[in-house]
C-alpha cells in the first residue's frame, strides 16, 4: 500500500466537501457579524427589518396593481389584460434568468479566478468540482437574493390577486432557483472559455468599464422618453408586445407557463412545463459542472503563466522643446509636473477609472440635448406663476449652458478631487519619501482635478454656446465663470478627500473613509448654486432694471470670483497639516 | 571618524497603548553598511519608516545627512533613497515612466534622468521590461524597480527593508554588490534582513532590536563579546547563535533537536 493511500483525506466526497467550504463561508460571515461594532450590528439588523418591510410593500403594491389591471375602467382603455397578467410570470422569470446570466459573469470571474483564496483551495486536497460549486453558489447567491427581493413579491402578489392554489408558491421559488443555477452555469462556461483566451484581470477591467458605461447609458436614456405623450394605441401595442414573450416554443417561457398552469389547477400542463424547464436547467448546470473540472483547472493553471503581451509605450523623446513652451512648462515645478503627468497616465490606463470619468460626459450629453430640445425656455407650467418670477427664470436660463457645463465639471471633480490623494493607495510611500513639500503636493492634486474638469466644462460650454449662437462677450464671461466655479469646487472636494483619504485600500470602492466623500460632494453641491447667484445675480438684476448687462457681469465676476477663490484656497489651507500625516494610519 | 549620515536619538513610537519602538539610538556613518536585525514584530519596519519620514516618532528624533527628518524633511528626503519590504509601485506605469517620475520628484535634470534610467535598467537587467507596465512584472522585477527608483538620484543614504526577499540568487547577489559599491563610494547603507548570513557577510556593523528596544549594536566582534554571548562558545559563535541568545530564541533550537 502506498504512503499516499494511507494519508487521511484521500477518500474525499464531493458534497461533504462543498458543505465544508460553504460552512467556512458562513463561519466567516457570522464571525464578521459577531465581531462587528455595536453600531454596525444595529445597522445590519435595521437593514434586515427595512428589507422585510420593503418585501411586504412590493407584495402589497403588486397585489393592488394587479387587481387594478383587471378593473373595468382599465379594460375599457387597453382591452382585456388577462393574457398579459398570465404572461407576467414568464416575463419576470425570463428577466430573472437573463439578469443573473448577465450580472453573474463579472461576479463569477472574480470568484472563480481572481479571489485571494484560490491558491490555498487548489493546493489543498479538495476536489476541483467542490471548489467550483462552492464558488458558483457563493457568486450567485447575492444576485439570486436580490432578484428574489424584487421578483418574489411580484409573483406572490400575482398569485394572491389571481387566487392561485398553494402549490404555486413553492413552485415559483423552486423554478427561480433552477433558473438561477442554469444561468450561472452558462455564465461560468462563458467565463472559463474567455479566461482561456484573455487574462482574467484584463477581462474584469474591460467588463467593469463596459458594464458601468452601458448601465449608465441605459439609465439615462429614459430621460429622452416622454411618457405623457403615450397614446391608447401605443399602450395596447406595448401590452401586446410583452405578451409575445409568452410563447410555448420559448424555453424561457416554460418556467412561467408551468407555475401559472399549476396555480390555475391545470396539473398536466403545469407539471409538463415545470419538468421541462427544471430538466433543462439541470442539464445546463450538469454540463457546466462536468466541463468545469477540465476547463476550470486548466484555465486557472494556465493563468498563472500568462504574461502580458509586451506593451510598447511611447519612449520619451528627449528633444529640444520650443522656447516658449519650455519657458511655460518651466514655470511649473518639476515635482508638480511629474505628479500631474503620472496621474494622467494612471487614470487613462486603468479602465476602472475610465468608467467613472466617462459618466459625467454621458450625463452632460444627455442634459445638453434636453436643454437644447427645450429651446432654453422656461416651462410655462399652468401659467399661474407671477410675471416677475417668469422674467427672472428666463434671465437665469440664459446661463443654462453654464449650469450644464458646471454640472459636468462638478461630477468629474467629485471623482478627481475627492479621490485625488486616496487613489495613490499603497504606492503613496513613493510621494511621501520624496522631497516634495505639502504645497507642491496639494498644487499637483488640485491641478489634476481642476484641469480636466475645466477643459470638459469649457468643451460643453463652447458647443452649447455655438449652437445657441451666443455672443463672444457672453462666451468669454461664461468661460471665466466656469473656470472660477470649478476651481472652488476642486478646492472643496480635494479638502474633503484629504480628510477622508484611505491609502490602505484593496478595492477602489474603499478609497474613502467614513462619509468624507459624501460630505465633500454635498458641500460642493451647496457651493455651486451659491456661487452662481453671486456670478449671475448682478447680471440678472441689471437686465431687469434695464441697465447695461456688462456692468452686472463685471460686478458678478468680482463678487463671484472672490467667493470661488476663497472656496478654492481656504479649505485646502485648513487641511494642510492633515496632508503631512497622510499614509501614517 | 566619519560623519554620521543616519542618527537616531531616543526614538520612540507608540500606537495607542502599544509601544512599537522604545528609546532607540544609533548612528550609521558614511561608507558603512548597517544591518538591522530582529524577530518578527520587533520594530524594524517601524524604525525604518521613521528614518525615511513615513512615520512620525512619538518622541526622539532622526537625522539623515545631518538634517532632522521632521523639521527639515525635504533636505533629509532629498539625501535618502528607500526600498520598502513590499514594493507597491504604480501598476499602470511602465518601469521607465516610474523612474522618470521619481527623477522629476527629486528635481533631476531631464537628460540626467534619462541617462540614469538607461544605466539602472541595464544594471538591474530590466532593459526589456522597461517599457512594459509594472502590473506585468514579477515580484523580483518589482523589487529591482523599487531599488532603481531609490538609486535614481544617487542618494547619500540608502535605507532598505528586507531587500533580498523574493529575489533569485543572481539578483540577490547583484543587490549585495550594488550596496557594497554604494558604501565604498561613501554612502551610508541601512538594511533590515532576516537572512543572518547576509548580515554577517555584508554588514560592517549590526544592530539587534527586540520588543522595540535596541538590545545590541556594534561589529561582529562587539556582538560576540556581549552579555549572553560570554564564554568560549559564544566567542567563536555565529551571528545566528548571538541573535538567538540575545532575542531568546535559543530554546527553539533545542526543541528542534528533540524533534529530529
Amino acid at each position: 500500500m502506498s504512503v499516499l493511500a494511507e494519508l487521511p483525506g484521500r477518500d474525499v466526497h464531493l458534497w461533504p466537501m462543498v458543505w465544508k467550504l460553504l460552512r467556512l463561508r458562513i463561519l466567516i460571515l457570522s464571525s464578521g457579524f459577531r465581531r462587528a461594532r455595536l453600531r454596525r450590528k444595529i445597522g445590519i439588523l435595521v437593514l434586515g427589518v427595512v428589507l422585510l418591510a420593503f418585501l411586504g410593500f412590493i407584495f402589497f403594491l403588486s397585489w393592488s396593481l394587479l387587481r387594478f389591471l383587471r378593473s373595468p375602467q382599465l379594460t375599457q382603455f387597453v382591452g382585456d389584460v388577462g393574457p398579459f397578467l398570465e404572461s407576467i410570470p414568464v416575463l419576470v422569470m425570463g428577466g430573472s434568468f437573463l439578469g443573473i446570466l448577465l450580472t453573474s459573469f463579472g461576479v463569477l470571474l472574480q470568484a472563480l479566478y481572481l479571489a485571494g483564496d484560490m491558491d490555498f483551495l487548489l493546493s489543498a486536497p479538495i476536489p476541483i468540482r467542490a471548489v467550483f460549486i462552492t464558488k458558483l453558489l457563493q457568486a450567485i447567491l447575492p444576485n439570486f437574493s436580490l432578484i428574489c427581493v424584487f421578483a418574489l413579491p411580484v409573483l406572490y402578489g400575482l398569485g394572491a390577486s389571481q387566487g392561485y392554489n398553494l402549490l404555486y408558491y413553492p413552485a415559483v421559488l423552486l423554478v427561480l432557483a433552477g433558473l438561477a443555477l442554469a444561468a450561472a452555469g452558462i455564465s461560468s462556461l462563458l467565463v472559463m472559455g474567455i479566461v482561456r483566451i484573455f487574462p482574467a484581470r484584463r477581462v474584469a477591467e474591460v467588463l467593469g468599464f463596459v458594464g458601468a458605461v452601458t448601465s449608465f447609458i441605459c439609465s439615462q436614456s429614459g430621460q429622452f422618453a416622454r411618457f405623457s405623450d403615450v397614446s391608447q394605441d401605443q399602450a395596447v401595442q406595448a401590452f401586446q408586445a410583452l405578451e409575445r414573450f409568452n410563447t410555448p416554443w420559448s424555453p424561457l417561457a416554460w418556467a412561467g407557463r408551468g407555475v401559472v398552469s399549476l396555480g390555475a389547477g391545470q396539473w398536466l400542463a403545469g407539471a409538463g412545463f415545470l419538468l421541462l424547464s427544471l430538466g433543462l436547467a439541470a442539464l445546463v448546470f450538469g454540463v457546466a459542472l462536468t466541463t468545469a473540472e477540465r476547463l476550470y483547472y486548466t484555465g486557472w493553471a494556465s493563468m498563472q503563466g500568462i504574461r502580458r503581451k509586451k506593451k510598447v509605450t511611447r519612449v520619451a523623446r528627449v528633444q529640444r522643446e520650443q522656447p516658449l513652451k519650455a519657458r511655460l512648462v518651466g514655470l511649473i515645478p518639476p515635482a508638480v509636473r511629474a505628479i500631474i503627468l503620472k496621474d494622467a497616465y494612471v487614470l487613462r490606463r486603468d479602465l476602472r477609472n475610465m468608467s467613472q470619468l466617462i459618466t459625467p460626459l454621458i450625463l452632460g450629453i444627455v442634459y445638453a440635448i434636453m436643454f437644447l430640445r427645450s429651446g432654453g425656455e422656461a416651462p410655462p407650467g399652468r401659467g399661474e406663476a407671477p410675471a416677475w418670477f417668469m422674467e427672472i427664470t428666463r434671465n437665469m436660463l440664459v446661463y443654462g449652458n453654464v449650469g450644464i457645463s458646471l454640472f459636468v465639471g462638478w461630477m468629474l471633480i467629485a471623482r478627481l478631487g475627492g479621490m485625488g490623494f486616496s487613489q495613490e493607495g499603497k504606492s503613496y510611500w513613493l510621494l511621501k519619501t520624496a522631497p516634495v513639500g505639502t504645497g507642491q503636493l496639494v498644487a499637483a492634486k488640485f491641478s489634476v482635478a481642476f484641469i480636466p474638469s475645466v477643459v470638459l466644462g469649457w468643451g460643453f460650454l463652447l458647443v452649447i454656446s455655438f449652437l445657441q449662437r451666443a455672443s463672444l462677450g457672453m462666451l468669454v464671461f461664461t468661460m471665466i465663470v466656469v473656470a472660477l466655479c470649478v476651481a472652488g469646487s476642486a478646492g472643496i472636494n480635494l479638502a474633503f478627500g484629504i480628510i477622508g483619504a484611505n491609502m490602505n485600500w484593496e478595492d477602489p470602492r474603499q478609497m474613502q473613509k467614513g462619509g468624507a466623500g459624501c460630505l465633500g460632494a454635498l458641500a460642493s453641491m451647496l457651493y455651486l448654486p451659491l456661487s452662481l447667484v453671486f456670478f449671475f445675480g448682478p447680471s440678472v438684476l441689471v437686465t431687469m432694471l434695464g441697465w447695461m448687462e456688462q456692468w452686472g457681469q463685471i460686478t458678478g465676476l468680482l463678487i463671484g470670483g472672490a467667493f470661488s477663490l476663497t472656496c478654492a484656497l481656504v479649505p485646502l489651507w485648513m487641511v494642510r497639516k492633515r496632508v503631512q500625516l497622510l499614509g501614517e494610519d | 571618524m566619519t560623519i554620521p549620515l543616519i542618527e537616531t536619538q531616543h526614538l520612540d513610537k507608540q500606537y495607542g497603548e502599544k509601544t512599537a519602538v522604545s528609546d532607540v539610538s544609533f548612528e550609521v556613518h558614511a561608507g558603512e553598511i548597517f544591518g538591522f536585525l530582529g524577530p518578527n514584530g520587533a520594530g524594524k519596519t517601524t524604525t525604518i519608516k521613521m528614518i525615511v519620514g513615513l512615520l512620525r516618532p512619538s518622541s526622539g528624533w532622526v537625522k539623515v545627512a545631518g538634517y532632522d527628518v521632521q523639521t527639515q524633511s525635504l533636505q533629509a528626503k532629498a539625501a535618502s533613497g528607500y526600498v520598502p519590504d513590499t514594493p507597491n509601485l504604480y501598476p499602470k506605469l511602465t518601469g521607465r515612466e516610474l523612474l522618470r517620475f521619481v527623477g522629476d520628484l527629486y528635481g533631476l535634470e531631464r537628460l540626467q534622468v534619462e541617462r540614469r534610467i538607461d544605466e539602472l535598467l541595464r544594471l538591474l537587467d530590466l532593459q526589456e521590461a522597461g517599457d512594459e507596465t509594472i502590473d506585468s512584472y514579477s515580484h523580483g522585477m518589482q523589487q529591482k524597480t523599487a531599488l532603481a527608483a531609490a538609486l535614481i538620484h544617487d542618494p547619500r543614504v540608502l535605507v532598505l527593508d528586507e531587500p533580498t526577499v523574493g529575489l533569485d540568487p543572481k539578483s540577490a547577489r547583484l543587490i549585495k554588490d550594488i550596496l557594497r559599491q554604494m558604501a565604498n563610494r561613501g554612502a551610508a547603507v541601512f538594511l533590515s534582513t532576516h537572512i543572518l548570513e547576509i548580515a554577517e557577510r555584508m554588514c560592517d556593523r549590526i544592530g539587534i532590536i527586540n520588543q522595540g528596544q535596541l538590545i545590541a549594536s556594534g561589529t561582529m566582534d562587539d556582538l560576540r563579546s556581549l552579555g549572553k554571548g560570554e564564554g568560549e562558545d559564544a566567542q567563536a559563535g555565529s551571528l545566528e547563535d548571538i541573535f538567538l541568545g540575545l532575542t531568546g530564541g535559543a530554546e527553539y533550537a533545542e526543541i528542534a533537536e528533540v524533534l529530529k
